[in-house]
């Protein structure tokens, strides 16, 4: 019977349509529920958070690292300048130090061309009859001069605006005149009647550019400069003396210790360890530094037993480094905690009950029942802890801003220094981005790393037994 | 009553009042923004003397039968980072303010960049009271021979003693008096200091490390000492690093700390405790700025400035420099603007403000110097024994740092450098061996080694 059925429908294609036609018609919603593009649809928030949080900063790091961009340069892009500073580099660099001679000249003269112009712009006509008349053919050498001829007239213009105006009309520079493009520069300098060879054009096209060029100057002032060696070995330092000590090692102890303490102080004392982190970091190094100032705690607990007061945060490399380590370990601390303890609280209890009516010790549940257990917590941890503390310098920059003489500035320190902190306000973007790409480049390394090392693929294999 | 006639008459009225209108000026209405740096409780002025100014422009508006109304929108900034971020980052997003107070520093990048124009394009500089401002300031806000802003303060940074402990180690009053000449004559240099320092240390009369106590940060004033031994900051438009002239600047902070008057992790200390111990006496020389009066005489306490302290330039090194001061003014600076017609009414304003009774009010609120000739007769001015004195014993030998593009880069490096020898990291000839280096990598041909 079930074959003449199907023998049917496959004969009568419309009896397959009517049993379509029975089937209950989905809704929009439930049409996009059924749809194996949901998973998609559901990450597309997240994905484009990544694309504008991760993607598009990492390109455009990328970018900037290639390219000497900086305050004097501008973000957005330049013009073209020929001032002193542009023809002295075209003599310097160049050897075309009589051509900057000639572009280097400043000149206004009183000429027929720029009175018509001034007539065009409205300029009252008795202004310009008596400038002709006491001035016609005279050049000034400098603007001051050349504005004062102008005040001086009896039929003056009525207010400065109207006197700058008109003395643009007659000046027959470029210097410290603005460009936006080469093209104009260029009909600027031909204007004045100097005439460039090729060579020469690419030479002021390349003194006069304000804006940034695309380089790898940055690179190879990195691996020059003695200092970043240092800062290298810094960073190293920190990362994995705070995550060896503090965010995984102190984290598991006081996960395991917390494990084995009744509900109520075991929850005391997590909360208590929660502090550092929900403090504001500016209040919490703050605190740290009254510990350590000369004023401070330490001094004043100290000072009885005959130790001279000093500031013990910045005395010597190492005690500025073990108060960074501390500073920022007991934040660090605390995340590793949590993220220990729920994972401990999700092993079966049976398990421990097994092993205790099999006399383990509590180190014995310790190495063979938690440990084993907490392998992908540990493995998120130190992946995560090592990336956040690599780019973390927030605490290193309150405490000790680097000091004492640089001997705590890490690599994301260092990027900040350069690309956003310049007592002058001389911001170097484009060397601030090639740091940071250092940075991106070891984070990802690292974490390719990490995901071998603690053999990620089995971790997340699903139970064998299923 | 018909009630055409008051339907007509208010017809009537309503034409009368536009033809009345259109006999006069249309309002300009313009709202004018003002950021300002470093700007503590006391520098309110910084921003106040824009708005004192806009009232005057109004003023001089409504003369001439025009409506000029103007809003100043003013933000002040108590640090230099979040500032100088905002403004470099602000701008090239095309949110900058009208005018920016900073450091006359920033001029060369940010003119270089076209975040500034110059204010010489606005206003006439043969106007008062521009024709009254002191040379050499308006020279500090110049960049490639035109002026860009117009200084908003002077100030200078003084070498300060203190009396009693000068007095303990054998000074009489009328050599405490005669100081300020005998740094300038040369006949009391640096190593004048550290002697003197020590002594005043032995004599039990400050604690160890307490004989010299410099600046607790980075600033200009370390400059000075590299002038103090003949250092050279900027020759025909190009940074210089004098490497003699650098190494016994680092060498003088070593030998400080190494005779133990200045401790090896004073940098980096907390400002507070700074103030407190040298408006007190805690300390036996030290150096700061002009400024310092006020928060020494106010929050600080001490009620007999004169009585206790002595100041002067900073001191020579001895044969190869000369005693010096360095003057770091503010200057306010017009931003580039699409309205061309807001940034001439911004510029007006920094213009008025910059005359000697506006800004007498914020040189004595602040207790910086005036920034004109003419404000030394203003009574507020010349009423205030400080600005007087400072004024004379210290501006009229000011130098400032250059404004060149890559002076921030070299301030930075040389900082490094000292701080790195001064705290031991580095030997003074290692850390000018990496100094060198890092300006040759970094600047190359934009710096002269000697």
């Amino acid at each position: 019977m079930a074959k003449e059925i199907t023998d049917t429908a496959r004969a009568t294609p419309t009896a397959t349509l009517s049993a379509r036609d029975m089937a209950p018609k989905l809704t929009k919603l439930q049409k996009i529920g059924n749809s194996k593009y949901l998973g998609l649809i559901l990450l597309a928030p997240a994905g484009v958070f990544v694309l504008l949080f991760f993607f598009i900063p990492v390109l455009l790091t990328g970018v900037f690292g290639f390219t000497n961009m900086s305050t004097a340069t501008g973000i957005t892009g330049g013009s073209y300048l020929a001032n002193q500073s542009s023809m002295q580099a075209l003599g310097d660099r160049h050897g075309f130090g009589e051509l900057a001679d000639q572009i280097n000249q400043i000149a206004y003269t009183i000429d027929d061309v720029g009175l018509e112009a001034a007539a065009q712009d409205g300029v009252d006509a008795d202004t310009l009859k008596e400038l002709n008349t006491k001035f016609a053919g005279t050049s000034f050498d400098n603007r001051r001069d050349m504005e004062r001829a102008i005040k001086n007239l009896d039929a003056r213009p009525p207010n400065t605006r109207a006197v700058k105006a008109l003395a643009k009309h007659f000046e027959r520079s470029i210097i410290n005149i603005r460009f936006e493009s080469r093209q104009e520069l260029l009909a600027a300098i031909n204007e004045i009647g100097v005439t460039l060879t090729p060579d020469q054009q690419a030479a002021v096209i390349e003194v006069t550019y304000t804006g940034w060029v695309f380089s790898t100057d940055n690179f190879k002032r990195m691996i020059s400069l003695p200092d970043t060696k240092k800062t290298l070995i810094n960073t190293l330092f920190y990362v994995f003396t705070t995550l060896i000590l503090f965010n995984v090692g102190f984290a598991l102890v006081l996960a395991i210790s917390t494990h084995y303490m009744d509900a109520g102080p075991s929850g005391f004392f997590r909360s208590v360890w929660l502090l550092p982190r929900i403090t504001p970091p500016v209040l919490y190094v703050l605190m740290w530094k009254w510990l350590a100032w000369d004023t401070g705690f330490i001094s004043a607990i100290l000072g009885p037993f005959g130790v001279e007061p000093k500031n013990w945060l910045l005395d010597s490399p190492a005690n500025a480094w073990t108060f960074i380590i501390l500073i920022n370990g007991m934040v660090g601390a605390s995340m590793g905690m949590l993220i220990f303890s729920s994972a401990i609280k999700a092993i079966p209890k049976p398990l421990f009950y097994a092993s205790e009516v099999d006399g383990a010790t509590r180190a014995q549940q310790i190495r063979h029942i938690i440990l084993p257990q907490l392998r992908f917590p540990i493995l998120f941890i130190t992946s995560y802890q090592t990336l956040s503390l690599m780019t973390s310098f927030e605490y290193i920059l309150l405490a000790t801003e680097g000091g004492p003489g640089g001997s705590t500035e890490v690599w994301a320190l260092s990027t900040y220094f350069k690309a956003l902190n310049n007592y002058a306000g001389a911001l170097e973007y484009g060397y601030g981005a090639a740091l940071a790409l250092v940075l991106v480049i070891v984070g990802v390394v690292l974490s390719i790393l990490y995901l071998k090392l603690f053999d990620f693929k089995t971790l997340t294999a699903p139970p064998k037994i299923e | 009553m018909n009630m055409r006639y008051p339907s007509t008459l208010a017809a009537l009225a309503t034409t009368a009042m536009i033809s009345i209108g259109a006999g006069t000026a249309a309002a300009e209405d313009y709202t004018i923004s003002v950021w300002s740096g470093g700007t503590g409780p006391n520098d309110t002025y910084r921003i106040d003397a824009i708005k004192i100014a806009a009232g005057l422009l109004e003023e001089e508006a409504s003369v001439r039968g025009e409506e000029l109304n103007i809003t100043i929108e003013g933000k002040a900034f108590d640090g230099w980072e979040e500032f100088k971020q905002a403004i470099t980052l602000g701008a090239e997003a095309g949110n900058a303010p009208h005018v920016v107070v900073s450091g006359h520093e920033d001029i060369a990048a940010w003119a270089q960049s076209g975040l500034i124009v110059p204010i010489e394009d606005y206003v006439d500089l043969e106007s008062w009271p521009i024709n009254n401002i002191y040379d050499n300031l308006l020279e500090f806000a110049s960049f490639e021979g035109t002026l860009f802003g117009l200084p908003q303060d002077a100030e200078s940074r003084p070498f300060f003693f203190w009396r009693d402990h000068m007095s303990g180690i054998g000074y009489s009053d009328a050599q405490i008096d005669a100081l300020p000449d005998d740094i300038q004559s040369g006949a009391y240099s640096l190593s004048n200091v550290l002697e003197d320092a020590k002594k005043i240390q032995d004599a039990g009369l400050v604690e160890a490390g307490y004989g010299f106590y410099p600046r607790a940060s980075n600033g200009p004033d370390y400059w000075q000492f590299y002038l103090s031994f003949g250092g050279v900051m900027e020759d025909g438009g190009k940074l210089v690093f004098d490497k003699a002239a650098m190494t016994k600047f680092y060498q003088f902070f070593v030998d400080a700390v190494e005779l133990g008057v200045t401790k090896k992790n004073h940098l980096g200390m907390s400002w507070d405790q700074w103030y407190g111990e040298v408006a007190n006496g805690k300390a036996g020389m030290w150096h700061g700025g002009t400024w310092h009066y006020k928060r020494y005489t106010t929050s600080e306490g001490n009620d007999d400035f004169f009585g206790t302290i002595q100041f002067g330039l900073i001191p020579g090194g001895g044969s190869d420099g000369a005693a010096n001061t360095i003057t770091h003014p503010l200057v306010y600076l017009l931003t580039q603007q699409e309205d061309d017609d807001a940034t001439a009414i911004a510029a007006e304003l920094v213009k008025i403000a910059s005359g000697p009774r506006i800004n007498a009010l914020h040189a004595i609120k602040s207790a910086h110097l005036g920034i004109s000739k003419a404000e030394e007769s203003v009574d507020l001015y010349s009423g205030d024994r400080w600005a007087r004195v400072a004024t004379e014993r210290l501006l009229g030998h000011a130098s400032a740092m250059p404004n060149n593009v890559n002076f921030g880069q070299y301030w930075e490096i040389m900082f490094g450098g000292l701080e790195a020898s001064w705290t031991g990291q580095k030997s003074v000839a290692d850390a000018i061996a990496d100094v060198e280096t890092e300006l040759a990598t970094t600047l190359g041909d934009r710096i002269i080694m000697r």
